[in-house]
């Protein structure tokens, strides 16, 4: 890289195109990246952010497009290529080993280290480092034992450790405390100041704000605008972002609230890591009633879906179904009460060797109508499956295909026809993201079979990031921030702004002041 | 530059998938034969050998009776196989149940409070039993746990067989055995050749209804759709209301059941006493059967023959042309290694690429 | 009857049976380390046996290590090639193994083959040589001085070359593993490969590295049991002592110096429930004894599941999962 010629930019991205089998996640898109700046790359869920970068980091190839690095065309395989370049990622989910030590994390795959490693020269390298942005992480500690901030300043030293020029963090503060938060940005201008450009992820206005020097809008897949960010406002970038101004109110419908068919109290659930992830949660759902839960994604949505189906045991609280209590209850009691949840990850949830008519039927199989005592009738199950198969539009050469040879989105399809058409009598469906991943012919229909449900009086609890999915179908919503309520809005009063505001945590009191 | 590169098989039509394991299955002849060939062993007679058990009938006799206990526990095999659950320990669970069987027998020569006749059913019931609890301890470490079960069903086998020394040579040594650590010989109403004439005739028949109960376990019922489901993915099972606990107990006190089975053949069927080193393997040979016969019950037992027929075709191979036992476990091993590379090209194709 | 001597024979037995435990575990440490469950440990081991047997008899000690050695690595390098390469299931792929060195170790060492290989590498061996079922004890190399110290000098400094050299080497070894950039880069490989590969480890090579050592390793136990410790050739003669070095892995945590006192442990027990055996006292203890081992690996395992003592110890997160770079 010694003789490269200095040029006005780090990267330069045109025309890229990136399809997948069932979307296009990069249409034409284009990006620049200058040296020393922030650049932040704005847009909602599914705008195609992640794919364009991973695109940069070699992680996809894009069907179309160019990529210039330091002026030079490059063509990057691989995430190696890209470290080559200079050019370093920080994922949502860390790349780090938990039992080893920070300074292993750290100078894995470094050669300079030489062959025999020096613990003491090595643990003074990273310190110096550590010291000059402020951080407290020890060397010798195991990264098992760190926070989420630490983890990802592990991550950040070791992107430092490897020269890295360009360094691209997908929504860095998802996982963060606010305070952890200022600091991650103190250490981002840091960078910047060195000479590093950063490509910041995000879907908060106020990150772009409070840290970046330009900005790039994405929506549905292309770069509608960059700016700089002292050049613009919130309310451009809402628009940018959105593609009109917002606030297309639907009228509220007609619901009696007398009784709730859900009732949530106090509930508080871990996480995978032991960590409480939902805080005293209440909450009631009523019959034939939407309610959506916005927040970032990784504030305790998961959590509380997975402990009303019964996959995740609440420490404290009550979870009451028509007036009974299914806290504790076996996933499968739930189940035959008539609770479906669509989950988040479609394949994590299905059987990938086993057939579509199989995975359709994967929790109704013990209904009378498909089995008697415990015989399967497979042939009810094969007429069932074509019902569904037609209805629900998944595309499958026959019912008897294996789920794993399907594209993503007719697993997730099916995993919507298995939730939505094999319950005898649903009560609640609880869905994460459902929509996620689908084209828009397919979102409309699913958002159709929503509002078809709710008529005849079942009760959706629908976990969304995008706001306008949850403003056009939800008849109240509840926003959630580090596993807390920060409050709930009637139909009619849905104010994106607010409702953004109160995703980071400000109350909705404050909000309104 | 030219490389290789690997792709993903998509759907894989019954024909092509039988004509790759028919393809690797004569490599795995093929390379038994160069090994033998290499080691200055004529591969045409050893394997005219081969070929001469399965001609005569009286062999023929001998290979299903060698394998019916190959065979019942490979049938435990493909269903703990198919719940995910990585049962090595079917050697162990021959131990028990061959070792439950003699017990019976032993009780019942000491005191006999039972008529004859209900000996062999408590004999089955009693190798049922011990073959299962014993498939069902790793189990249970793993359901309570999350203890992976490969080492330690392992490990179980070599505990099984320590237990059964002890026993042979100790409380159940034969007093009129000269100090041989055998058990006494099994009176006749302990033995299978008593009912039919011939071991093979209750083993065999015995042998294709357990295939046909797995099949339609597997298939055919609600709790064999479980198992199938949770040996496909944990996390679907749990979030499809599966009892996870309770499906894998069941599914491995079956599986183990069923090499207890295998054991009860070996002393009731073969040996007529309980010995040391009295499974020689079979539970090891059992998962080779397995995966031979893809994980489907039909076509565990015709495998489990086939490779009956190997032990005895070891047999007359050790007597006639000077070799061991060991020419057999070459055969064994390359046809394991072909199957499953097999197994790799029903997955992947390779694609030369620049 | 038990006395000192008893205890200093016990001792000393404890590490010349538990060498062999010794060598295979480190070798398998190495494989798991890198992410690859190696079940063939004992068909490795037992053509270690087959070969240093023979080519003892007809070469002499020298070119009988160098040949295990060399059958070693070939039978690692074949274990790498179905599980790395081919990314075949790697509990079945050593099953395999296991069953074909078992295989192929019975039927080299048969008296007709055997000799016929002895007469091709050695002319000139005597009908003597070539019926034996023995072959020629390694030496033992006293330490001069050491060993006359009571209890630690039969226990430790009257053994031959290859007790020397495993202790050395599970230091040598432990050194690798945890102090230089070779051993943090196979642990990686065993911890999470993908972001191995990421940072520019060579995945594939250095699981193919590691099960190289664990087969040569794994055979050399194998030629350490035959002509270091019982040579007297028995079909089978292992007897599970390559299972018995997986479950000592686990004992170790994965660590080739703690390998060092369980490897000792576990030659102990087999060291006492000989001798017992032999003097005839206690007759049934020694079923029991045998069976401690593998007691005392369920028991580990069982505490190991733990999430807390998981994340302390360090199991490798990556053990038997096929790398495929997608």
């Amino acid at each position: 890289m010694g003789g490269m010629t200095e040029t006005e930019y780090l990267v330069e991205m045109r025309g890229i195109t990136k399809r997948f089998p069932n979307v296009v996640a990069n249409k034409n898109a284009s990006f620049t990246l200058r040296k020393g700046e922030v650049h932040a790359l704005l847009g909602e869920n599914g705008a195609g952010k992640s794919t364009l970068m991973n695109v940069l980091y070699g992680i996809y190839r894009p069907d179309a497009g160019e990529i210039r690095v330091y002026g030079k065309r490059v063509e990057i395989r691989g995430p190696k290529d890209a470290l080559k370049l200079g050019i370093g990622m920080v994922h949502q989910q860390f790349k780090l080993i938990p039992v080893h030590t920070v300074a292993e994390n750290v100078i894995l795959g470094l050669k300079e280290m030489g062959f025999v490693l020096d613990g003491r020269k090595i643990n003074q390298r990273l310190g110096e480092v550590i010291s000059r942005y402020g951080w407290k992480i020890s060397p010798d500690a195991r990264v098992w034992q760190l926070s989420a901030g630490e983890k990802q300043q592990v991550e950040l030293l070791k992107a430092l450790f490897r020269n890295v020029k360009i360094l691209i963090l997908d929504e860095p503060t998802s996982v963060l405390t606010p305070q952890e938060t200022v600091v991650l940005f103190q250490t981002l201008r840091t960078m910047a100041s060195q000479g590093i450009g950063i490509v910041l992820i995000t879907h908060k206005l106020e990150e772009v704000f409070s840290v970046s020097d330009r900005v790039t809008v994405m929506r549905g897949g292309e770069t509608v605008a960059t700016k700089h960010v002292r050049d613009t406002n919130i309310e451009e970038l809402v628009e940018l972002m959105i593609g009109r101004p917002l606030l297309k109110i639907a009228p509220a419908r007609q619901l009696s609230r007398e009784k709730a068919v859900l009732r949530v109290s106090d509930l508080v659930v871990l996480n995978d890591k032991g960590l409480e992830a939902v805080r005293n949660v209440s909450f009631q759902l009523f019959g034939g009633e939407i309610l959506g839960i916005a927040g970032v994604s990784g504030n305790g949505q998961q959590e509380l879906l997975e402990a009303i189906a019964g996959l995740r045991k609440p420490v404290s609280g009550k979870i009451f179904l028509d007036g009974v209590d299914i806290t504790d209850k076996h996933p499968w009691e739930i189940i035959s009460a008539g609770v479906s949840y669509i989950p988040a990850e479609a394949l994590r949830y299905s059987a990938a060797e086993m057939t579509v008519a199989e995975n359709l039927v994967l929790k109704a199989y013990r209904n009378p109508e498909f089995s008697k005592k415990i015989l399967i009738n497979w042939k009810n199950v094969a007429k069932k499956s074509m019902d569904l198969v037609q209805s629900f539009r998944i595309v499958t050469p026959s019912i008897n295909n294996k789920v794993g040879n399907l594209s993503g989105g007719n697993v997730q399809r099916l995993v919507l026809a298995r939730e939505l058409g094999t319950y005898p009598k649903l009560r609640v469906v609880l869905a994460a993201y459902p929509t996620r991943g689908l084209d828009i012919a397919s979102t409309e229909a699913i958002h159709q079979e929503f509002i078809k449900k709710s008529e005849q009086g079942v009760s959706i609890l629908l976990v969304s990031e995008e706001l306008e999915e949850l403003v056009a179908l939800c008849d109240r919503i509840m926003v959630m921030h580090r596993g807390e309520v920060v409050g709930v809005l009637e139909r009619g009063m849905y104010d994106i702004e607010e409702i953004g505001l109160m995703m980071t945590g400000v109350k909705k009191m404050e909000a309104k002041a | 530059m030219l490389s290789l590169k690997l792709e993903r098989r998509g759907e894989v039509s019954r024909k092509f998938s039988a004509a790759v394991s028919g393809f690797f299955l004569l490599a795995g002849l093929f390379f038994a034969s160069i090994i033998f060939e290499l080691l200055g062993v004529s591969a045409v007679e050893t394997f005219s050998r081969v070929v001469s058990v399965f001609t005569s009938q009286s062999s023929l006799m001998q290979a299903i009776l060698r394998g019916l206990p190959i065979g019942f526990a490979a049938l435990g095999l493909c269903l703990a196989f198919k719940m995910n659950f990585w049962n090595i320990g079917a050697e162990g669970q021959m131990y028990m149940g061959m070792t439950a069987a003699t017990g019976v027998v032993l009780l019942h020569a000491y005191y006999g409070y039972i008529p004859d006749f209900l000996v062999f059913p408590a004999m089955v019931a009693a190798g049922f039993l011990a073959g299962g609890l014993y498939c069902t301890l790793p189990a249970f470490l793993k359901v309570k746990f999350g203890v992976n079960e490969i080492l330690p069903t392992l490990m179980l086998n070599y505990i099984a067989m320590h237990f059964v020394n002890f026993l042979i040579t100790g409380p159940w040594r034969d007093p009129r055995g000269f100090g041989f650590p055998l058990s006494i010989i099994f009176p006749p109403y302990a033995r299978m050749e008593t009912f039919l004439g011939h071991a093979n005739f209750i083993g065999l028949p015995a042998a294709i209804t357990a295939a046909a109960l797995i099949f339609g376990l597997l298939q055919k019922t609600s709790i064999g759709f479980e198992m199938r489901v949770l040996g496909q993915n944990f996390e679907a099972a749990r979030y499809a209301g599966v009892k996870i606990g309770r499906t894998l107990l069941t599914g491995s006190m079956v599986a183990g059941g069923l090499a207890g089975i295998g054991g009860l053949v070996i002393v009731s069927g073969m040996l007529g006493r309980l010995r040391p080193g009295a499974p020689a393997g079979y539970g090891y040979t059992a998962i080779i059967i397995a995966f031979l016969a893809f994980l489907n019950p039909w076509l565990a037992v015709p495998a489990a023959i086939f490779f009956g027929g190997l032990l005895v075709a070891g047999d007359v191979i050790q007597a006639t042309l000077n070799l061991p036992f060991a020419a057999v476990q070459i055969f064994q091993s390359t046809i394991f290694l072909m199957i499953i590379v097999g197994e790799f090209f029903k997955r992947y194709k390779i694609r030369v690429v620049r | 009857m038990i006395g000192i001597g008893f205890v200093e024979s016990v001792l000393a037995g404890a590490v010349a049976a538990g060498t062999v435990f010794l060598l295979a575990s480190l070798g398998e440490t190495y494989a798991e380390r890198a992410g690859v469950l190696n079940l063939g440990m004992e068909g490795m081991m037992i053509m270690g046996a087959a070969v240093s047997y023979i080519f003892t008899n007809a070469l002499g000690h020298g070119a009988a290590l160098l040949t295990v050695l060399l059958v070693g690595l070939l039978m690692g390098l074949l274990h790498a090639f179905f599980t790395v390469s081919l990314k075949l299931n790697q509990v079945v792929v050593g099953l395999a193994i296991t069953i074909l060195g078992l295989g192929l170790s019975g039927l080299m060492a048969s008296s007709e083959i055997r000799g016929r290989i002895i007469l091709a590498l050695n002319p000139e061996a005597t009908r003597a040589v070539l019926a034996s079922q023995e072959a020629p004890k390694l030496p033992l190399i006293p330490i001069a001085g050491l060993k006359d110290i009571p209890v630690i000098g039969p226990m430790f400094f009257n053994h031959n070359f290859l007790v020397y050299l495993s202790l050395l080497l599970s230091f040598v070894m432990w050194f690798l593993l945890f102090r230089t950039r070779f051993g943090l880069n196979l642990r990686s490989c065993g911890e999470n490969p993908s972001m191995a590969d990421t940072l520019g480890v060579n995945v594939y090579l250095m699981r193919y590295v590691s099960m190289a050592v664990c087969g040569m390793l794994g055979c050399l136990a194998g030629a350490y049991l035959f002509i270091g410790y019982q040579p007297f050739w028995v079909e089978g003669m292992t007897q599970g002592r390559g299972f018995i070095s997986l479950a000592l892995v686990i004992l170790a945590t994965w660590n080739p110096l703690r390998a060092v006192l369980g490897a000792y442990l576990f030659g102990g027990v087999e060291a006492l429930q000989f001798r017992l055996q032999v003097l005839g006292i206690a007759a049934q203890l020694p079923y029991f004894l045998l069976m401690l081992p593998y007691a005392v690996t369920i028991v580990t395992l069982t505490m190991l599941s733990l999430e807390s003592v998981r994340k302390r110890v360090g199991v490798p997160a990556a053990l038997g999962v096929p790398y495929s770079r997608e």
